[in-house]
């Protein structure tokens, strides 16, 4: 996988605009910048680990990269079909001050199975820069999402762009299945 | 809130569970010496030379509960089994096995029929088969490796003319001949067409400038682009004869197409392999996994991935393979290992000699799981050996 569709991988396992519906917001309709900020370095930290660690993770679980593959494959298949059919995240509740980023941002908005799984199956594959790349990118991508007010976007755009997300990451998942069938 | 954690943090639990048993089972390769591989191939070499006749029949199969010698036989895998052997005895230069093995080949020479300028064998109650023939004519250039003799190469070319008679212009090989009519019949085997590529190739090592290699491409095109259309096969199918082809005619007749196709190929051989490795046949793996596959159908993926790990040695193109190839060959190895039957094990049945060195598929083996074990095995010594010098 080159890093332009890693970018579009973890955009869809990470689901910016299905994210952003369920961020807690201040006043003005906007993401709390700092709680956003923190949470999504918090969930880039945990990709980092996944995909640095990913080879002794899976040497331990006696899981050959290969076959990792096409479990992500299935991971990212089942959450993107689940988020077709639930576009909108439950509203969690969120507690007070920078514990938000932890919860419910970092967790469980951001780091959801299939981007561990993704974390783990692309750090083995393509490697850690390029995940970070790719994860990187895509928390930026929420970032800047952040910053715009909700009001003037329609919650029934960010519900039709989390679909769509979810129908790519459906793809993805496909994809990465048969990669993994695929691969010796 | 605190709820609303342990309701998630219990959902990942249960959902990370389930894929452990259901998806990504841990992939179990048992780790073995050269001694053991050795051990193996040659209990498995043991077990196929006392189920061989004076009248140069192998025992088909055996039912190691029922205490039953299956009546059946099949020509291609009495040729096969033949090949085998002397791929045994190439590989360890045993005269005795070769002594011992010319007993099967004389089942066959002894049923040579001629037409125009070929020979080909009829096993009893069949028709002239392409595949039987193909591996005649491996088992024969298996032969002239383990012995240097050139006593049948008149017969290895006359076999080699016949599977060019049986060869279509776009490479397809017609399955059968009939002796009634005089003519081939057109239905393709399922694995004879591969098995006739691998011949002509290897027909090609032994009598190199005489155009069996050129002759054999168009059938390994034919495999590559169009066979699986051509006979219904809604996934490509593994084809480990044509690996085997394609590995003996090298890297100089390695075009796009076939390049692609022998890494299409060991991709179909390394999952084959990784999900054999899943399988534990009890608990609940049994319920997601099923019980450990044919000892046959796990034996071509060995000798399947193993061709490809030679030609992969030779091409850069194919360079890339050669870790995830060798690990799937070792792993290959250390399962078939483990699971052999062994003497402590034989000893419990009525006929210990018909169990002793064999692989069972629930309670039954059949000449072709020995077979081809043997020969993935062989094959897999290599990468064993390099692996314990390298530590």
């Amino acid at each position: 996988m080159t890093v332009a569709l890693l970018v579009i991988a973890y955009l869809a396992a990470l689901n910016v605009a299905r994210t952003r519906l369920g961020l807690p917001e201040a006043e003005g309709g906007r993401a709390r910048p700092l709680v956003l900020a923190g949470g999504s370095l918090l969930a880039l930290g945990l990709v980092a680990a996944l995909a640095g660690w990913s080879g002794p993770l899976l040497r331990v679980l006696q899981i050959t990269p290969e076959t990792f593959r096409i479990a992500a494959g299935v991971a990212a298949m089942l959450a993107g079909a689940y988020v077709l059919v639930t576009p909108r995240p439950a509203a969690e509740p969120v507690p007070a001050g920078g514990w938000a980023m932890l919860w419910p941002i970092c967790v469980p908005l951001l780091a959801g199975p299939e981007v561990m799984a993704l974390a783990v199956a692309t750090g083995s594959g393509e490697g850690v820069p390029a995940t970070l790349a790719g994860g990187g990118s895509a928390l930026a991508a929420l970032f800047l999402l952040g910053l715009v007010p909700r009001r003037p976007v329609a919650d029934r755009v960010l519900l039709w762009a989390s679909r769509c997300l979810g129908l790519l990451l459906l793809l993805v998942g496909v994809w990465l299945a048969i990669d993994g069938i695929r691969d010796v | 809130m605190a709820r609303r954690v342990a309701v998630h943090l219990l959902i990942l639990g249960l959902g990370l569970g389930v894929f452990r048993i259901a998806v990504v089972p841990a992939e179990v390769c048992p780790v073995v010496t050269t001694a053991q591989v050795n051990e193996a191939i040659d209990e498995a070499a043991a077990w196929l030379l006392r189920g061989l006749g004076e009248d140069g029949r192998y025992v088909y199969g055996y039912d190691r509960d029922a205490d039953q010698v299956s009546r059946d036989y099949n020509g291609t895998r009495h040729a096969g089994v033949t090949m085998a052997l002397y791929q045994y005895a190439a590989a360890g230069g045993r005269p005795e096995v070769v002594a011992a093995t010319d007993r099967g080949l004389a089942f066959m020479l002894d049923r040579l029929l001629s037409e125009g300028d070929w020979q080909a064998w009829q096993s009893p109650g069949e028709e002239v088969q392409l595949g039987s023939n193909a591996l005649l004519l491996a088992a024969l250039a298996m032969r002239r490796q383990a012995t240097g003799d050139p006593g049948y190469d008149d017969v290895m070319r006359g076999v080699g003319r016949f599977l060019l008679a049986q060869q279509q212009p776009d490479g397809r090989m017609h399955g059968y001949w009939n002796p009634a009519t005089r003519q081939a019949v057109p239905v393709q085997g399922k694995f004879a067409t591969g098995e006739a590529a691998w011949a002509l190739a290897l027909l090609a090592d032994a009598f190199p400038g005489e155009g069996w290699g050129e002759a054999s491409l168009p059938t390994l095109d034919y495999l590559a682009l169009q066979r699986d259309r051509d006979m219904g096969f809604l996934t490509r199918m593994p084809d480990h004869w044509a690996a085997y082809a394609l590995a003996e005619l090298g890297p100089g007749h390695l075009d796009e197409v076939r390049s692609g196709y022998s890494r299409r190929l060991a991709g179909y051989f390394g999952v084959r392999l990784r999900f054999e490795a899943q399988r534990r046949g009890s608990g609940l793996n049994l319920l997601v996994r099923w019980v450990p596959g044919t000892p046959a159908g796990v034996g071509t993926a060995g000798e399947g991935i193993a061709a490809i790990r030679r030609l992969a040695q030779e091409d850069e193109r194919l360079a890339d393979l050669v870790p995830n190839v060798e690990d799937r060959l070792a792993c290959f190895a250390g399962m078939m290992v483990e699971r052999q039957s062994t003497a402590g094990e034989a000893a419990a049945y009525p006929r210990p000699g018909l169990v002793q060195g064999a692989w069972f598929y629930r309670g039954y083996v059949q000449m072709d799981d020995v077979q081809h074990v043997l020969s993935g095995l062989l094959a897999a010594v290599p990468v064993i050996e390099a692996r314990e010098v390298a530590g």
